[in-house]
């Protein structure tokens, strides 16, 4: 059963776009597929080098010194991964663009925000959590405190034994993190189709969306198959490179973390706490205040104040049109986690050989680009389903079920299987011991993985702009629409509907359930 | 009345690793049992078996008359008469100290309130009372151990069963917890099967031993008969502190040798009457007494408080010796020592 799902939603997928691809590699030419080729692995090393800097940093800054209000920090660190990558660059359009918030007040515009640079440093932001966590982890399990702290008794300055010590320690680390974030970056589609499109400039996923949809040649499709098949290739080794390199990065570390910090607070720590809160704000809190503005303005080019605020843009985001987007991507958001969350609890129940073939292919899924995801499910389901909503959430599930295999698995192997037992020493038969026991300990994780899978599923544009149809489109492809007909105002109301309720409830979340720790299976 | 618990031949296999050897056990309501043995001999195996978690791949377990565990069948855990306390305690995370005792009693289909009330009282017998309101992560490995003991005391259960129960527990609550268990022991005719490496204990707490090696049977008795008449050397030195050293028989009696030992005549108390040249004698501390014919160096002196302990060196071999009081000789010293008794097994 479970094995049979995990053939039919990735496997035959797959097997279906090597095919197709390999008979595409004999047909006409494919001489134009070099630049976006040579774009995509500009993006993604850019942000391999980006985010790694800026995750081991902030993760130096909140583990390693004595920084206030540190979980708050870690929150804020966090806070990009409940921004989709492509509102992102939305927000920083409306805050750092042309016409932009910055640009009305001071008439400043961010240099080379459409293009590399922005695409670079957008997407960075976006995989700086992932940075951030890994590090965290590898802190935990590879550079314990009581090792840099020798390294201080033994005469180093603070800075020495992070070079000597520490850095060394991280090195494996680092290579994992550079490899998941340069994947992250390939992978990307929202945020170039946002800042790379109008600067013609193209990377594999934009060439996958544009040939696709915007193309009636039938050679494009091949050449979109050869793209999406060599994307796949260079993901799956890199990710296997990672988790080579990461190794059992979510083993429970065998000490308790020492939370508080040894040094007084000094001015440097307070320094330092300063400029992450002000990366922060500049990063993701004001682009998103600037969006919320354009969004609560009456027109293009008035000033976002009070006087010429109106819920307008809202109401016509909210009327039919687009309310059935909205509750399409809830529906499938809901399913998509549902069933990822009880594929997950399936597969961790199987404590075998299968059990980890499955784990195993799950990661994969997860690393697969969604670009190639999409493309493999069209081309494995596409004849039947074409259209179909069902169509999106076979992507959905075969693209997320990692998700939810990774946060309930972690907490099942760490599960001692003595607490069942004694449940069942006490007269509990195997329904009452998984009622009142282990479903109990397993239930911060299942609700942490659904809440994620959610989460991603709602958010996601990759898939769902390749294979939605009349009718099935979902609300970031409506927005991904509205801001290419140049709808300024509402695509960004629909930004925010999509983004800002569910920050302000994940929040709590975040805070009480660990959630970003069961993503990576720290937790 | 039937045994309580009669295990037929049991045998436990992990994959390739057989864990358990053709086990043989009859456990009398009352009886206390210690299954002594060292890690990996298999005794936690056996609880597990006899617990009805672990599948059993030959022999059968019969509990009070009905077979539980057959190599094609066995009753769940739940519906066997049998209580467990688990070597790493396995206390529930999510549920306080309070509600992890009252949880057996839960299962039992009694009111909320009043097994609140009984797992209360259970954890006042383990000096608990205090902290029964705390989650397992916010006790002591010790103060862990003692909710682990009163949750198994919670159910009642014709078998209880101790899986290294006392490495943390003071000598109090062990005796509190004895003292629970003699009681149902003697009231329900409950019995009791501990699992544990040590030795003092395991002669200590109960009417019968049985010897475990790589998941065989090795031996089984009194812990009289375990401790003076250890079936080999390797038993002898698991029960305790013990010399082998190599003598010549002189005379050979039913059950008693006459053997030359540096040249002494020591009587030594024999398994078999098979005539032969030499023999292992197994000599505990205590049986041999300061003064006397049989001269060595010591060579190790250990100040004990009640008596000091002694490592001598003969002609045929270290000989170690228990004597009351502080040290008679310091290292390097030489003095006279006789052997009272000795031990040679078949």
């Amino acid at each position: 059963m479970v094995a049979a799902s995990i053939a039919l939603l990735v496997l035959w997928p797959l097997l279906e776009l090597v095919s197709v691809a390999s008979e595409a590699l004999d047909g006409p030419g494919n001489g134009s597929l070099v630049d976006p080729m040579a774009n995509t692995a500009l993006v993604g090393a850019g942000t391999a080098v980006l985010a790694t800097i800026l995750g081991v940093i902030a993760a130096l800054i909140t583990e390693r010194s004595a920084v206030s209000g540190r979980q708050w920090l870690r929150l804020g660190i966090l806070l990009p991964m409940l921004v989709p990558p492509f509102v992102s660059a939305l927000s920083w359009l409306r805050a750092y663009g042309p016409g932009g918030l910055v640009d009305d007040f001071s008439g400043f515009e961010l240099p080379g925000l459409f293009g590399p640079v922005g695409i670079v440093l957008v997407v960075a932001i976006g995989a700086t959590p992932l940075a951030y966590l890994i590090t965290v982890a590898s802190l935990r399990t590879r550079a314990e405190r009581d090792l840099e702290l020798a390294a201080r008794a033994s005469g180093a300055r603070p800075l020495t034994s992070l070079r000597t010590i520490t850095i060394p320690l991280l090195a494996p680390a680092l290579l994992g993190i550079a490899a998941l974030t340069f994947v992250v970056g390939i992978n990307a589609f929202g945020v170039p189709a946002f800042l790379g499109t109008p600067a013609s400039f193209d990377t594999v996923t934009t060439r996958i969306y544009q040939d696709l949809t915007l193309s009636s040649r039938p050679e494009s499709f091949g050449s979109a198959i050869l793209l999406a098949t060599g994307l796949v290739g260079v993901a799956l080794v890199l990710v296997t490179l990672a988790e080579m390199a990461l190794g059992r990065i979510d083993a429970v570390p065998r000490r308790a973390v020492p939370s508080g910090h040894s040094g007084t607070r000094s001015a440097r720590a307070r320094l330092l706490t300063i400029l992450v809160w002000f990366a922060i704000l500049l990063t993701t809190v004001f682009p998103m205040i600037a969006l919320t503005l354009v969004a609560l303005t009456r027109g293009v080019g008035l000033a976002p104040a009070p006087a010429n605020w109106t819920l307008s843009n809202f109401s016509e985001a909210l009327d039919g049109r687009f309310l059935g987007a909205l509750g399409r991507s809830a529906l499938l958001a809901v399913m998509a986690a549902t069933t990822a969350v009880l594929l997950g609890v399936m597969v961790s129940a199987l404590r075998n050989k299968l059990g980890r073939v499955a784990g195993v292919t799950a990661l994969v899924s997860f690393a697969l680009p969604g670009s190639t995801l999409a493309v493999a499910v069209l081309l494995a389901y596409g004849a039947g389903l074409r259209d179909t909503l069902l169509l999106i959430l076979i992507a959905y599930v075969a693209k997320l079920w990692a998700v939810g295999h990774r946060s309930i698995s972690g907490s099942a192997d760490n599960l001692p299987p003595d607490l069942f037992h004694a449940a069942r020493m006490s007269g509990a038969g195997v329904r009452t011991a998984v009622r009142t026991i282990v479903l109990p300990l397993l239930s911060p994780a299942l609700l942490a993985g659904w809440v994620l899978v959610f989460l991603f599923a709602f958010h996601e544009l990759t898939m769902s702009s390749l294979l939605y149809g009349p009718g099935t489109d979902t609300l970031a492809v409506a927005i991904l629409n509205l801001q290419q007909l140049g709808d300024v105002q509402v695509s960004s109301a629909l930004a925010v509907i999509l983004t800002l309720p569910l920050i302000l409830m994940a929040i709590p979340v975040l805070v009480l359930g660990r959630l970003p720790g069961r993503l990576m299976g720290t937790g | 009345m039937s045994p309580l618990l009669e295990c037929q031949g049991v045998s436990v296999q992990y994959g390739p690793v057989q864990a358990v050897k053709d086990f043989d056990l009859t456990l009398e309501p009352g009886e206390t049992v210690a299954l002594l043995g060292p890690s990996g001999s298999g005794k936690s195996s056996v609880m597990y078996a006899v617990a009805g978690f672990t599948r059993i791949s030959a022999g059968r377990i019969i509990l009070s008359g009905e077979d539980v565990s057959t190599p094609k069948a066995s009753v769940p855990p739940e519906k066997r008469s049998v209580a467990l306390v688990f070597q790493n305690y396995a206390l529930w995370p999510h549920l306080s100290a309070l509600e992890n005792v009252a949880y057996p009693l839960r299962r039992a289909a009694k009111p909320k309130a009043q097994s609140l009330l009984e797992a209360s009282h259970l954890l006042e017998k383990v000096g608990m009372t205090e902290l029964s309101q705390r989650k397992p992560a916010e006790l002591s490995g010790g103060e862990q151990q003692r909710v682990g003991l009163a949750r198994a005391l919670a159910r009642a259960a014709d078998i209880y069963l101790f899986d290294e129960p006392t490495a943390h527990l003071d000598s109090q609550i062990r005796e509190s917890v004895a003292n629970e268990i003699a009681k149902r022991r003697a009231e329900l005719g409950a019995a009791a099967i501990y699992a544990t490496h040590d030795s003092e204990e395991a002669l200590a707490i109960a009417d019968r031993v049985v010897i475990l090696r790589s998941g065989s049977m090795v031996q089984t008795g009194t812990p009289a008969d375990v401790y003076e008449r250890p079936i080999d050397a390797w038993a002898a030195r698991l029960t305790g502190p013990v010399a082998t050293l190599n003598a010549t028989v002189l005379e050979a009696k039913p059950g008693k040798l006459k053997v030359l030992l540096d040249e002494v005549t020591v009587i030594a108390h024999s398994a078999s009457s098979t005539p032969t040249r030499s023999v292992e004698l197994l000599i505990r501390p205590e049986w041999v007494r300061p003064g006397g014919e049989i001269r060595g160096t010591a060579v190790e002196v250990s100040y004990r408080g009640p008596h000091t302990d002694y490592v001598i060196s003969t002609k045929s071999g270290h000989l170690v010796a228990r004597a009351a009081g502080s040290p008679r000789l310091e290292v390097g010293q030489v003095g006279g020592w006789t052997i009272e008794r000795a031990w040679a097994p078949s």
